[in-house]
């Protein structure tokens, strides 16, 4: 019995010391990943000197002037799988940072990204650097997990557009860069415009009178999403909001939304106006590109987009068409956020900087239809895209697309009563009053 | 319960002697705690401890998460706790959370009432089919009618979404030919009572409430949209239990069945008073899974309508991806995963009362 015993003991102690080499397999790599960083320095000096670039060297001058040493430091940045001409430009980007720097940065897009951010801030080991949607801002924020941008990591933070600075703005406190931003506008059929003798509509009377003109047996004026994502533009054009500017407050019950709603409602009512849905498509821009759509409101995105899928297809780019109270946009953005409890605040930060740089802006947006979010790279972006201009001009006045934490539901709620209200099945009034309701109950 | 345990005299006697045996036989019996029985436990170990670690803690993790405010981006533990609050929210305070939940029940709830039946018949139709001894091509019918199953369900659900497109498959053959399945919100119910001359809610049933919800609007029946996702999901599910259903048949002995041939009973006799009947633990089996399947319903709606049109597809399961990922609140999430935790032990338990074995009690 004895030896028995003895056995299951040996067992045990086999179990226990499979566990500690298992839990020991990341001490390991951590140890072998600085040694190899240790070594490392070197060889990325030859390289460097054997490039020897004048800006480089520059560069390099200034991470040592900010005195972060940056020689081995293991980033990680998160992010959400995009195109994959995307992905590549940010992994170059990357790893022109590193040869730069000597860090060792990486790129990780994440499938399922919200879930695999929220699971790693809980477990309290984050990524160094993370994509931060605007929506996502104020939940992030409140539960405590994002660091402000401390003073002077950024280099000219009054290049970025104000615009977008106050959408990562919470009670004064700025938290962290925008990465790129895009906007809406009114995407048209200059063909079709011509052809019907019109010009681009650039106030909601014109608009209504366009969309009803080019509007034919197996084409419909306009078209674009059936949700808050879109229609709010009116609703700001109208001078309001569902929420007030401090999100404290249900706005819609106004007579602005009222204007704002019974305008959309009555071009849907008159068939000018159709949901993507209605006339079998996915999105706005599958309306427009596939000709089931004379005009549509979108972001920058649609241009890649129709370049892909209907590269045949004219299309110009208009400002929103301006309302009651003038005009009003969506600016739709995401920054670059460290966490609070990050391992290495300063590497991080520098990697922020690196990418958000004037020069860093303009090398990301480069070749793609996201607009950078400083001013000074604004005239470079123009440049290679003419002919989106009216995003760029949107920007000026752009509201931020965020809800309060824990307030979101009201987006759906309105989205809901929205679709309703333009099948027909209720009115203006109705859908002021459901969303009133659930205000509410949730502010 | 066999029959050993029927209390006559003459089996008492026989129960008598059963339980001497099996006193004597205590010794060698598996006792979990001699030698044999800590081996056993060894072998166990390592799916148990599977199971400890990755079902046994996140379920009661959940269960006390559920009792908190918590975010889901903080350590869950750092929170506060709420006692009942956010189970208070979902069942007893009027407001706009109680009404999701109650508008992601009745969307499942007619969901389920539809796909289940559907699919065990369908299931139990083809197995029997198949079954046949004389039908040629047996297996390339079973693999036809399993292939469904294998596939993935995002793929599944992104051909399902150009089928039903107005101009997709569905409508070209079918003589309406405007109906836009997946973006329709109107109820079935509501549509088929229009068709009838019904179109307002008649008033008690418009100021009648339960859970913030009409009892008008608790009789929407499934939305058009749901109803596509139904036919999706019955169409992917039915080679699953078909399988379980073929297995269960071959247990049935070919003596039963030509016995019941021999004394003139037709097909659909012999379907419905040999085959049926002893196929009855298998059917219960069949019907247990398709009632925990239907309750958890998740990858179509996130792959196909995301809730939409109008909250007509929100179903618990999506809610709690929903409350938990897009909208911060993982407590509400944790609290719907629980509740509906709690709805399908009820609906399982109620359907192996009703379909329990009464001739056996």
């Amino acid at each position: 019995m004895k030896n028995y015993w003895m056995r299951i003991a040996a067992l045990l102690f086999a179990f226990a010391l499979i566990a500690a080499a298992c839990g020991g397999g990341d001490d390991d790599a951590t140890e072998s990943g600085e040694s190899s960083a240790a070594t490392d320095p070197p060889e990325t000096d030859e390289a460097m000197e054997e490039e020897e670039g004048a800006m480089e060297e520059e560069e390099e001058a200034m991470e040592e002037a900010a005195g972060v040493d940056l020689a081995g430091a293991e980033l990680q940045l998160w992010g959400w799988a995009s195109s994959a001409a995307e992905d590549t430009q940010l992994t170059s980007l990357v790893a022109q940072f590193n040869s730069d720097t000597g860090a060792d940065a990486t790129f990780e897009p994440q499938p399922e990204y919200d879930v695999a951010l929220q699971a790693s801030l809980a477990a309290g080991d984050p990524p160094d650097v993370f994509y931060v949607d605007s929506g996502k801002l104020p939940d992030l924020v409140d539960s405590g997990a994002l660091a402000p941008v401390p003073d002077g990591v950024l280099s000219d933070p009054d290049d970025i557009y104000s615009s977008l600075r106050d959408v990562f703005t919470i009670d004064g406190t700025w938290y962290c860069p925008p990465k790129d931003f895009s906007t809406l506008g009114l995407v048209y059929d200059p063909v079709a415009l011509t052809e019907a003798g019109l010009e681009v509509p650039t106030t909601w009377e014109e608009l209504a009178t366009v969309a009803a003109a080019l509007t034919t047996a197996d084409r419909v004026g306009l078209s674009f999403g059936a949700e808050y994502a879109r229609a709010g533009s009116f609703l700001f054009q109208a001078g309001t909001d569902i929420l007030t500017a401090d999100g404290t407050a249900v706005a819609i019950d106004s007579d602005g939304a009222r204007q704002a709603l019974q305008y959309l409602a009555d071009l849907y009512a008159a068939g000018s106006v159709a949901s993507p849905g209605d006339i079998d498509t996915g999105w706005g821009g599958e309306a427009f590109g596939s000709g089931a759509a004379a005009m549509t409101i979108e972001g920058n995105w649609i241009v890649g987009f129709l370049g892909n899928e209907f590269p045949d297809r004219d299309f110009a780019v208009a400002e929103l068409p301006q309302g009651p109270q003038g005009q009003g946009n969506f600016a739709f953005t995401v920054c670059y956020g460290v966490a609070s409890n990050a391992e290495n605040p300063e590497q991080s930060w520098a990697l922020v900087e690196y990418l958000t740089s004037a020069e860093g802006a303009a090398a990301w947006t480069s070749g793609f239809q996201v607009m950078p979010a400083r001013e000074s790279a604004a005239a470079g972006w123009l440049a290679d895209n003419p002919e989106l201009s009216a995003f760029v001009d949107g920007a000026a006045y752009a509201s931020r697309f965020q809800f309060p934490s824990g307030v979101g539901d009201i987006q759906g709620v309105f989205d809901d009563a929205y679709q309703r209200l333009i099948a027909g099945d209720i009115t203006v009034d109705e859908l002021i009053k459901e969303v009133v309701d659930a205000g509410d109950d949730l502010l | 319960m066999t029959t050993a345990t029927k209390p006559t005299a003459e089996a008492g006697g026989l129960r008598a002697r059963l339980r001497k045996l099996q006193q004597s036989n205590q010794p060698q019996r598996a006792q979990i705690f001699n030698r044999e029985g800590l081996w056993g436990w060894i072998f166990v170990s390592p799916a148990l401890l599977g199971m400890i670690v990755f079902l046994a803690i996140p379920i009661g993790m959940s269960v006390l998460v559920s009792l908190r405010d918590w975010g889901g981006i903080t350590p869950p533990f750092e929170s506060e706790f709420v006692g009942a609050d956010n189970y208070r929210e979902l069942l007893f305070d009027d407001n706009i959370r109680r009404k999701d939940f109650a508008i992601s029940l009745r969307n499942n709830l007619y969901y389920v009432l539809g796909v289940v039946p559907v699919q065990t018949f369908i299931a139990l139709i083809l197995a029997v089919v198949l079954n046949q001894k004389r039908l040629k091509g047996k297996s390339f019918f079973r693999t036809a009618y399993y292939f469904p199953s294998i596939t993935s369900s995002i793929a599944v659900s992104l051909i399902f979404l150009f089928m039903f497109q107005t101009r997709g498959a569905v409508n070209a053959l079918l003589p309406i030919q405007d109906i836009n399945w997946l973006v329709n919100p109107n109820g079935i119910i509501h549509n088929l009572l229009g068709v009838v001359g019904v179109d307002e809610a008649p008033g008690w049933m418009e100021n009648n409430e339960f859970m913030s919800l009409s009892l008008w609007e608790w009789a929407s029946g499934p939305s058009v949209a749901m109803l596509s996702i139904m036919i999706l999901v019955t169409w992917t599910t039915v080679g699953t239990f078909m399988l379980i259903f073929l297995a269960g048949l071959q247990n049935i002995p070919v003596s039963v069945e030509e016995a019941a041939e021999l004394d003139g009973a037709s097909w659909w006799q012999r379907f419905r008073f040999v085959t049926v009947p002893m196929m009855k633990p298998t059917i219960v089996f069949v019907i247990s899974l398709g009632l925990i399947g239907t309750w958890q319903v998740f990858d179509q709606i996130f792959a196909i309508s995301f809730g939409g049109p109008q909250k007509s597809t929100l179903t618990p399961a999506f809610l709690t991806y929903f409350q938990t990922f897009q909208n911060g609140e993982a407590s509400l999430g944790a609290a719907i995963a629980v509740l509906l935790f709690f709805i399908i032990m009820a609906f399982t338990v109620l359907q192996r009362w009703l379909m329990r074995d009464k001739d056996r009690l």
